[in-house]
């Protein structure tokens, strides 16, 4: 068989499986193939149905493939036939070596027996004889430990006897880490027996401990003591079972205290810093204050390390401790930046404070100090700004009000005009000032303010912003012409008392000194030394806007300067109206002389004209004016004209007058009345008395006239004509009002009959000398 | 309509300074205009916009026998209106032209005033236009004054049976009777001394309310009881008129410094500030239809048409007080300017309400339309 293997390997091979398969404990595990009878390979399965599967076989096949199939199945018929002769051969054979292998084992087994039992015989002496030795041995075994036993005792007894000495011996020799190790040691027996036998003994040794827990704590509280053995100490004081919170709580309470020194020193600083402004105090005393300060806060710093060193577990409290310092020193220093000070100034106080931070952080890091501080110096820096814009919005509210003071002194010659420049000053070298304060905080190289860097940068961009919103704001409400509580005339305004006109020019002209002047003068003074920032995150765009504070102050300067030319005519509209609305024009007497309104209007353009000349700057346009202005003969010559046109059509009496006015007007080119008013003193004045024209016009037109009436307003304005003309810039303009208020006379006149020319003259003339005569006096 | 914005004109022959829509015509734009000629026969114009839109046509024409002040047309009748006049003095007067007037019977005297004022009630005749010179019939004359009168006012909303009347001193509440032709004064109130009244204006969504506009203030009075109940300090006011869409909103002008407008249950400050003309700002009216849409007529020869709306005001309060400035040229929608002389007369018709007609002191009419600056909102 063995020779059979090697050709016949895969003959060989299947035959075990079909062995195997025949020996397995479960036949259905034999079943590995699943029986499918309805295909042609169910033949090796126990399902197979053999009618069936003929019947597959020839219904799928044809001749050919039955033949085929036949020779097939008939080789493999054959083939099974040799396989099952073949196993049941092997199958015998195995049997018979099964046998053979049985009858050996019979023979051997028969000699083992006697082996094992006198292996037996010889354990159970050995056994014996090892337990006749242990007996032997015993007794002296057991005496020998109790002796050893005993003397253990014994020198434990000792010990304890000889404890009150050593610790004697320990507190001479200030070795308190061995007395406790001893004391501690000792512990247990005093406990078990310190009550009866050995009551003096632990009676003395407590004594002897008591002794060294005093001279611990004085070691504790010692300052000159090292922080080590202060520490240590500490420790052998918490051995001890001594209540050392109590003494954490003492030594905190101390350092509060220190604290409280430390408290009442920055506040001396910032007196000495305030005194420091005094040239008579010098900086002496300031620095002997800082340093002094400086002194207690490196002691305080190192009483903390000591306290943590001390006490590990007390840094909480610490931190807390710390940071109360340093919020308390902000505290103050806010309420310091309240008032007006200088940033180097405030930079002393933060140097001052910045110093006593890090000193304290060097111990103490965990309270993160430094961030703690930088927060609270945001605060404090910030606030500084702003209070530094409200005090110069301030200054220059004061300088602006100082107006009123003076003008009603009247002393000064020039009051506006000195009050213009007062707040000019106060408005450019107030804003360098600032920033030039401001510079030094950027310049310092304390780095506190250097990681506020942009912080600040911004918040000075902010503050402009801000701060000539405010002065916008301002300017509104000095001029009353705040939206909320409007100004009028007969009202009193928001601050009580009537707004001087003067004060509105003032605002206008300092407007526009903003906007030209002061804004460009800023931003190039930020984008010189205060660019950057932008920790405000770029999606907003720097926080100072030029254009649009430009933009403000033009449209502020503007509605100001109309504001103040609207106060001026309505002053003239009062007067017009009084002059209008109180005689019986129907009733008028025949015109004496020219009627006293004209020089009450003529003294308030004097007033007007006055004021504006201290503010505003001459117009270029008026020498071209003056050179135009020879030809004023014929502008009279004009007016000449206009009379005897009027004569004639008074002399017709018809209604075709109307009809000449209106040709009048098509053929004159209109006159543009109500031009852009501009910052100068001939436009300025020009407007006023055009718009007063433009009134006294309307009054006139609102009355009815007798033929004296028309007379009395002719004369008045026929009189106006000179001194308005030396007043004014555009003469073609007021020529062409007087004439509409005449003709409007004439319109609303029953009679319309003018004066005749030389009474008219002989009237004007005489008034005319008596104006020029006052005149004379008066300037 | 040709050119949008280019106005429609119509000329009076003489001067005038009131025009008043028509509101009883419900089938046509039409307004009434009257002269203010000192020396000349005064005339009474009835305007109407042709179906088109594009030309006035003069659809009747009335002597009126003297210078019309003020004119204001009957909100429920189209054929009444009221006129205040005054009759200049009686003693420089020629004794021709006097001797007519005796005769119409319809001027009061005043003794020692030299100019006389009076008002009447008019009614346009039926089959106008087939006379020659129809002749007005009078209804009633408003003679208990005994002061300048200022204004005569019908209730803008509707039939009601009461006229008021305003002089320089006194308040007059009339009982109209059109069928009897007669006025007869129900009660009468002094503002008081030194409150010269200049004007007036009737709440439109309250019949008792009426405002009285003087020189130092802006008077409210209860018609029942002719007391005073509200007060708005504010000196100079020309005109104030009430916003016909919402309650409380009363737009005043003011000689020299604009327009404003308030709302009665704060009279204070007022709501909102415009700037208003160059030189005074003479009259102030609010559109009857469209929220915030307010004319004002100046005497600088130019309406301005602004869009003022309060509704929305208080929400936006904040917001306006941050962007004023920017603002400030917003409520300004247009501004009329082909004027030749001041402006007086302004009315939006109550038919076509995107329609105003303005009247300027050489009698020239315009009527021109909103409609392109509508579209903006």
């Amino acid at each position: 068989m063995e020779t059979d293997d090697v050709p016949l390997d895969d003959k060989a091979k299947r035959m075990r499986d079909l062995l195997s398969s025949f020996y397995a404990p479960d036949p259905s595990s034999t079943e590995n193939a699943p029986s499918n009878p309805g295909t042609l390979d169910a033949i090796n399965t126990t399902s197979f149905d053999a009618d069936q599967y003929m019947n597959l076989l020839i219904q799928k096949s044809n001749l050919e493939a039955l033949l085929q199939r036949h020779v097939e199945m008939a080789a493999e018929i054959k083939n099974i036939d040799t396989d099952l002769q073949m196993l049941v051969y092997e199958n015998y054979n195995k049997f018979i070596s099964a046998t053979d292998a049985i009858k050996r084992m019979k023979t051997n087994i028969v000699g083992m027996e006697a082996n094992m039992e006198q292996l037996l015989d010889k354990i159970m002496s050995v056994q014996s004889k090892s337990d006749g030795v242990n007996t032997s041995l015993f007794e002296k075994r057991e005496r020998v430990e109790k002796l050893h036993r005993t003397r253990n005792l014994l020198r434990k007894v000792q010990f304890i006897y000889d404890l009150p000495a050593r610790l004697e011996k320990c507190i001479e020799a200030e070795a308190y880490v061995d007395a406790v190790k001893f004391y501690t040691g000792a512990m247990p027996i005093f406990k078990a027996y310190g009550d009866s036998s050995f009551h003096d003994c632990k009676q003395a040794s407590e004594e002897a401990i008591a002794v060294i827990v005093k001279n611990l704590q004085g070691k504790l509280f010692s300052d000159s003591e090292s922080i080590q053995s202060r520490a240590e100490a500490a420790v052998l004081l918490k051995q001890l079972d001594f209540p050392v919170d109590s003494l954490q709580v003492k030594l905190l309470e101390k350092l509060e205290q220190s604290l409280g020194d430390l408290q009442l020193k920055t506040n001396d600083i910032e007196n000495a810093s305030m005194e420091s402004n005094d040239p008579k105090q010098g900086k002496v005393s300031d620095s002997v204050h800082i340093t002094a300060h400086e002194g207690s806060v490196r002691g305080f710093a190192e009483a903390i390390s000591a306290y943590r060193v001390i006490f590990p577990e007390s840094e909480e409290q610490l931190i807390k401790l710390v940071q109360d310092v340093v919020v308390k020193n902000f505290e103050t220093t806010e309420q310091y930046v309240k008032g007006r000070i200088s940033s180097a100034n405030l930079l002393c106080v933060l140097r001052t404070i910045w110093t006593d931070v890090l000193l304290m952080d060097e111990v103490l890091s965990e309270a993160v100090l430094p961030v703690f501080s930088l927060e609270a110096a945001q605060i404090a820096l910030k606030q500084h700004v702003a209070s530094s814009f409200n005090y110069l919005l301030q200054d220059i509210s004061d300088a602006l009000l100082r107006v009123n003071v003076s003008s009603k002194e009247a002393a000064e010659e020039h009051p506006l005009q000195v009050a213009l420049e007062a707040s000019k000053k106060a408005v450019l070298q107030g804003s360098m000032d600032v920033l030039l304060d401001f510079r030094q905080l950027l310049d310092d190289d304390l780095q506190l303010l250097v990681q506020l860097r942009d912080f600040i940068i911004d918040w000075v961009q902010e503050g402009f912003q801000d701060f000539f919103r405010a002065l916008y704001d301002r300017f509104l409400l000095l001029s009353g012409r705040n939206s909320s509580s409007r100004q009028d005339q007969g009202l009193t305004g928001a601050h009580g008392e009537k707004v001087l006109a003067g004060l509105v020019l003032v605002l206008a002209q300092l407007s526009v000194f903003i906007e030209q002047t002061v804004i460009p003068r800023i931003t190039e003074e930020i984008a010189a030394s205060f660019s950057g920032g932008g920790a405000r995150g770029c999606e907003n765009g720097p926080a100072f806007v030029p254009g649009v504070i430009c933009r403000i102050f033009r449209s502020a300067g503007e509605r100001l300067l109309h504001h103040y030319i609207n106060m001026r005519t309505q002053k003239v509209s009062t007067l017009l109206r009084k002059r209008f609305t109180t005689p019986n024009w129907v009733k008028h007497k025949e015109p004496r002389e020219v009627h006293m309104f004209v020089d009450l209007f003529l003294q308030e353009l004097k007033e007007s004209a006055s004021e504006v000349k201290q503010i505003l700057p001459q117009g270029l346009a008026r020498k071209h004016r003056r050179s135009d202005s020879n030809g004023s003969t014929a502008s009279s010559r004009s007016n000449q004209l206009r009379d005897d046109k009027m004569t004639r059509s008074n002399t017709q009496r018809a209604r075709s007058q109307l009809l000449e006015t209106h040709l009048a007007k098509l053929f004159k080119q209109k006159v543009e009345i109500f031009t852009k008013v501009e910052y100068t003193q001939e436009s300025v004045v020009t407007t006023t008395v055009k718009l007063c024209l433009k009134s006294l016009q309307e009054f006139v037109r609102l009355q009815t006239f007798n033929r004296s009436g028309f007379q009395q307003i002719q004369l008045d304005i026929q009189f106006l004509r000179t001194p308005l003309k030396e007043t004014v810039e555009d003469e073609a303009a007021v020529d062409f009002l007087l004439d509409e208020v005449i003709v409007a006379a004439s319109e609303r006149c029953l009679d319309p009959i003018p004066l005749e020319p030389p009474i008219l003259d002989r009237l004007i003339q005489a008034k005319l000398a008596k104006w020029k005569e006052q005149n004379l006096i008066s300037p | 309509m040709q050119g949008g914005s280019s106005g429609i004109g119509y000329g009076l022959k003489y001067q005038a300074r009131c025009i008043s829509d028509v509101k009883a015509d419900t089938d046509h734009t039409s307004f009434l205009t009257g002269t203010l000629s000192l020396r000349e026969e005064n005339e009474v114009h009835l305007i109407r916009l042709s179906s088109g839109g594009t030309e006035l046509i003069c659809e009747g024409l009335f002597s009126h026998p003297n210078e019309i002040w003020d004119l204001a047309s009957c909100p429920f009748d189209q054929r009444i209106f009221s006129t205040v006049f005054s009759t200049g003095s009686l003693f420089d007067i020629d004794l021709p032209f006097y001797g007519l007037k005796m005769e119409t019977g319809l001027i009061v005297f005043f003794a020692g005033e030299g100019e006389s004022y009076g008002a009447a009630i008019w009614q346009i005749p039926e089959l106008y236009g087939q006379l020659n010179s129809p002749q007005l019939e009078r209804i009633a004359s408003l003679d208990a004054h005994t002061r300048k009168i200022n204004c005569v006012l019908w209730w803008p909303s509707g039939r009601h049976d009461k006229l008021i009347s305003i002089d320089d001193e006194n308040l007059f509440l009339w009982t109209l009777d059109c069928s009897k032709k007669t006025a007869q004064v129900q009660s009468k109130q002094t503002s008081g001394m030194l409150h010269y009244l200049s004007g007036g204006a009737w709440d439109p969504h309250d019949i008792n309310a009426v405002a009285t506009t003087c020189e130092s203030s802006v008077q409210f009075w209860d018609l029942r009881t002719m007391k005073k109940t509200n007060a708005v300090e504010r000196a100079h006011i020309r005109n104030a008129n009430y916003d016909m869409k919402n309650n409380h909103i009363l737009v005043t002008a003011e000689d020299e410094s604009g327009i404003h407008i308030w709302d009665l249950r704060k009279p204070k400050s007022p709501v909102k500030e415009l700037p208003g003309h160059t030189h005074w700002t003479w009259a102030v009216t609010c559109n009857p239809e469209y929220d915030g849409l307010i004319l004002s007529a100046g005497t600088d020869s130019s309406v301005n048409l602004w869009l003022a709306p309060t509704s929305a005001e208080e929400d936006a309060t904040s917001e306006s007080i941050v962007e004023s400035p920017a603002q400030q040229a917003g409520p300004l929608l247009n501004s009329y300017s082909d004027y030749e002389d001041s402006v007086y007369g302004l009315a939006w018709s109550s038919r076509e309400p995107w329609t105003f007609a303005s009247l300027s002191y050489d009698g020239r009419v315009v009527v021109e339309s909103v409609k392109p600056f509508l579209s903006r909102k």
